[in-house]
């Protein structure tokens, strides 16, 4: 059952110097109970992405071309009130990069909480009291913290804070972008363990998680998705992305993982020559090709179309287009 | 790079309108105190309202209301202008020392400004003003600017801080340059913002100083400035009389010169800003 | 035969802040080690650990509350002279975590190579040429790097800029302070490949410090952990990685996220 679909997106931002084509033709699905990772590195376009599928756009980005369904909705048509008031917090919740910082300073939780909630619905307080505090306890949070102030809160915490209110109302799929790069390794777990109990209890259904640590993903994905350059250059299980990267970018990205394991040990670390490409003047055909070793000619003419191949796997390379030379 | 940066600022609208007044005022004003050389020759009747011949009418003394107009502009914008200058080089360079040293100099810097800042200036130019008997352009710059210099210190201040702990400070100082070199390359350059913008506030509150100061009577004693004609128009009463002429143009003129000022400063934030945190 | 490059000692460094009621902030308790000629050693913690406090002190930007810091035999812990300075950041020399933050946005990015020409000994070299050689050697074309403004290249560019910026000067010790951290990950072991580089020419020394145990693991000759402004285990890498003694170490070891292993409940 599919909960969002991605059609043939393009999301540009026009800008005074040029155009920059963030996102540039992404096609993804995903399916209910799914955890889908989202990877790449600077200028890939991800964060552009992820606020194109909720529908957050802003000049000067544009949403050039193709729709975006969550739950057979066209979120791409929908304004941005109505999508405030219906879609937002309610379908799908978006915690952005730094959210932890977010938080207003002079505001206790649990009057966050009570100002987020009541765009949606009317509720009275001794509701969202109840509501934020059984919701609390369910994932293990201090119902302390409710009436604390944010910066009385680790940086770890406030993270779990912030993603536990953006999932008061059980929304069906959780955006999260970024959510550990800030956080000490400890702190990183504990979020990490909020996000899979919000999934395991049921209370979202999907997620997409978006960074550039594939060994985060590693831990929480089912499905992983390579994005390079605006374009979505592989996806597939968590297992085939590591075990078996079909992708020239995606074996580079592996291979330049550095954790204490005896296989990391045996293969050295390794570096993908030269730099991610300016998005305002991108390179022609495959725009991986002035870093790949295994570059054809085809490769500087014509973009490699993502194609089904083997194991479920979406690759876009024509290393493994069926047609070559084409 | 400069003269891309120069072509991108005159994209605002906010900064092009706002030029365009104050410098628009200004020249008329200059134009105009070419053309009306002595405003406090007595030409016509007393208090006459404005007609063809005197477009701004007359004062109680028979003098020519636009003639004192565009003079008293142009003393005005000078004695802003001075003034600013005077206070900005006082603020900027006892802001960047005490920003840059800790310690003891720091502490007897900021111990001055706050002192100066607490002084009340009127008392003290009253002091002054009571020994004084002539008061040129000049002086009254000099006073106003003495007295208002202590915030441009502490933003400075505040901003050298903040900015000496960036990582290319530390590397200047690396590679060896001298404390003088890394001021003027590294430093000052990277707050030009910060600079632009408080010497157009200062001069917008000198300007508005100015006129306080005349009009208790300590201001200009030779020459006419905004503040002046607001002084003269306000001891013989106009208000009261109805002599609108009188004490609403140059009102109008001080709001239209300060309020321009004050959007030219918002306009360089606006152009700054962004600029700076990108890249 | 490696000899003793950099001792520190007891070093110490007490933040007071507060103008009444002075508030003290331990950064650094007490921390020792010994650095070799030709050596990586790596100053492993999390932020608030102190090991950026112990790499400003060993660079002479901030000045340590206690503790001696030896440099090549000498006492070096009260030098403030400037022409004494000048002579100890000419052996001594620091890479930062931010690649951005490192350059004047507002001047080219030549600037960060040929101000460094005051620290070198030999006044007679032509300058252009040897930029243009140091910038080859961290493998970037001069052509597309000089005349550039910082914002106008990328992180990685960047850093590779402050290697070449370490090549003109030939440091006997880098105090690299995450350097790669901030840089994409495909492309950190160029980074790091340089300052090996370094070492296998001209025998320099690198205080790597950063916060991922797993990188540390990979580069260091000798590791050492900080938590909470104190050094808590120390040693090769395998020691400090097969064999931690300490809770924190421990701890650290199990948080990371794992490529081929997950962990238990998830």
């Amino acid at each position: 059952m599919i909960l969002l679909s991605a059609e043939n997106v393009r999301a540009y931002y026009f800008l005074p110097q040029g155009v920059v084509k963030a996102v540039d033709g992404i096609n993804l699905s995903l399916e209910k109970g799914i955890t889908l990772g989202l990877a790449g590195e600077s200028g890939c376009g991800k964060s552009t992405l992820v606020n194109t599928l909720l529908g957050s756009i802003k000049p000067p980005l544009r949403l050039v071309e193709g729709k975006i369904l969550l739950d057979g909705k066209e979120i791409s048509k929908m304004n941005i009130s109505k999508l405030k008031k219906d879609v937002w917090g309610v379908e799908v919740s978006l915690v952005p990069q730094s959210a932890l910082n977010a938080l207003m300073p002079t505001k206790k939780v649990i009057d966050f909480i009570k100002d987020a909630l009541v765009q949606h619905k009317k509720f009275s307080d001794s509701e969202i009291l109840s509501l934020a505090k059984k919701r609390f306890e369910e994932l293990n949070l201090d119902v302390k913290a409710l009436y604390m102030f944010p910066h009385e809160l680790s940086g770890g915490m406030r993270q779990r804070v912030v993603i536990a209110i953006s999932t008061l109302l059980n929304p069906k799929l959780l955006i999260v972008d970024e959510p550990t790069s800030a956080l000490d390794v400890s702190s990183q777990k504990q979020v990490l363990r909020t996000l899979l109990d919000l999934k395991k209890s049921g209370i979202i259904q999907s997620m997409i998680f978006v960074t550039h640590d594939i060994a985060v993903l590693r831990q929480i994905a089912d499905k992983i998705g390579i994005m390079y350059a605006g374009k979505l250059v592989e996806l597939s299980s968590t297992d085939n992305i590591l075990y078996n990267p079909k992708h020239p970018y995606t074996v580079g990205l592996i291979n330049a993982i550095v954790t204490p394991e005896p296989e990391v040990k045996r293969r050295k670390i390794m570096s993908i020559p030269g730099q991610p490409p300016n998005l305002l003047n991108p390179p022609s055909g495959c725009r991986f090709h002035t870093r790949c070793k295994f570059a054809m000619d085809i490769c500087l003419h014509k973009e490699p179309p993502l194609l089904e191949v083997e194991g479920d796997t979406l690759v876009a390379c024509h290393l493994f287009s069926s047609s070559k030379g084409g | 790079m400069v003269p891309k940066m120069i072509k991108e600022l005159f994209t605002i609208k906010k900064l092009d309108l706002s030029l365009a007044i104050f410098i628009g005022a200004l020249l008329v004003s200059l134009i105009g105190s070419m053309r009306y050389s002595d405003p406090l020759k007595m030409v016509g009747f007393p208090e006459q309202p404005p007609s063809r011949e005197f477009p701004l009418g007359t004062d109680s003394w028979g003098r020519d209301l636009l003639a004192l107009l565009l003079n008293g502009i142009k003393n005005s914008v000078y004695i802003g202008a001075t003034a600013a200058a005077i206070a900005w080089i006082i603020g900027v360079a006892i802001g960047v020392i005490s920003g840059l040293r800790d310690g003891l100099t720091d502490e007897v810097l900021m111990l001055i400004t706050n002192i100066v800042l607490v002084l009340p200036s009127i008392l003290i130019m009253m002091l002054i003003a009571a020994y004084l008997k002539e008061r040129n352009t000049f002086f009254v710059s000099l006073v106003i600017g003495l007295t208002s210099w202590p915030w441009v210190a502490r933003a400075v201040r505040s901003q050298v801080m903040s900015l000496k702990e960036r990582e290319f400070i530390q590397m200047s100082k690396m590679a060896g340059l001298n404390e003088t070199k890394i001021i003027l390359e590294d430093i000052l350059p990277n707050m030009a913002s910060y600079l632009f913008m408080t010497f157009v506030l200062l001069m917008s509150g000198a300007m508005i100083a100015e006129a306080g100061l005349s009009m208790i009577g300590l201001g200009l004693t030779r020459g006419v400035s905004l503040g002046i004609i607001l002084y003269w128009a306000q001891t013989l009463d106009s208000v009261r009389r109805g002599i609108w002429w009188w004490f609403i143009p140059p009102g109008l003129c001080l709001v239209l010169l300060t309020t321009s000022l004050l959007l030219l400063s918002t306009a360089l934030d606006e152009y700054f800003n962004p600029r700076l945190k990108g890249g | 035969m490696s000899w003793l490059l950099l001792s520190v000692d007891n070093l110490t460094k007490i933040f007071t802040v507060g103008l009444l009621r002075k508030k003290e902030i331990v950064a650094v308790r007490d921390v020792s080690f010994q650095v070799d000629s030709g050596k990586f050693v790596s100053l492993v913690g999390e932020s608030g650990s102190g090991k950026t406090t112990t790499a400003k002190m060993i660079l002479k930007l901030i000045q340590p509350t206690s503790g001696k810091i030896f440099f090549e035999g000498k006492d070096v812990t009260m030098l403030n002279k400037y022409q004494d300075l000048k002579e100890y950041w000419s052996k001594v020399h620091g890479i930062f975590q931010d690649p951005y933050a490192s350059f004047n946005p507002l001047q080219k990015v030549d600037r960060v190579l040929y101000q460094v020409f005051g620290l070198i000994k030999d006044q007679n070299v032509d300058r252009d040429k040897t930029v243009r050689e140091a910038l080859k050697e961290v493998g970037l074309n001069p052509e597309e790097v000089l005349g550039k403004y910082p914002h106008e290249l990328s992180g990685g560019q960047r850093q590779r800029i402050m290697v070449a910026r370490c090549y003109l000067i030939k440091p006997k010790l880098i105090v690299a302070d995450e350097p790669v951290s901030m840089i994409d990950a495909s492309t950190r072991e160029g980074v790091i490949q340089l300052l090996s580089n370094l070492r296998d020419e001209y025998k320099t020394s690198v205080i790597f410090i950063t916060h991922d145990l797993g990188l540390a693991y990979y580069v260091s000759d000798e590791m050492l952990i900080m938590y909470k402004g104190q050094v808590v285990e120390r040693g090769s890498p395998d020691e400090v990685m097969d064999h931690p003694s300490s809770e924190y170490t421990k701890r650290l070891k199990a948080d990371i996220p794992l490529l081929y292993r997950k962990w238990e409940g998830f």
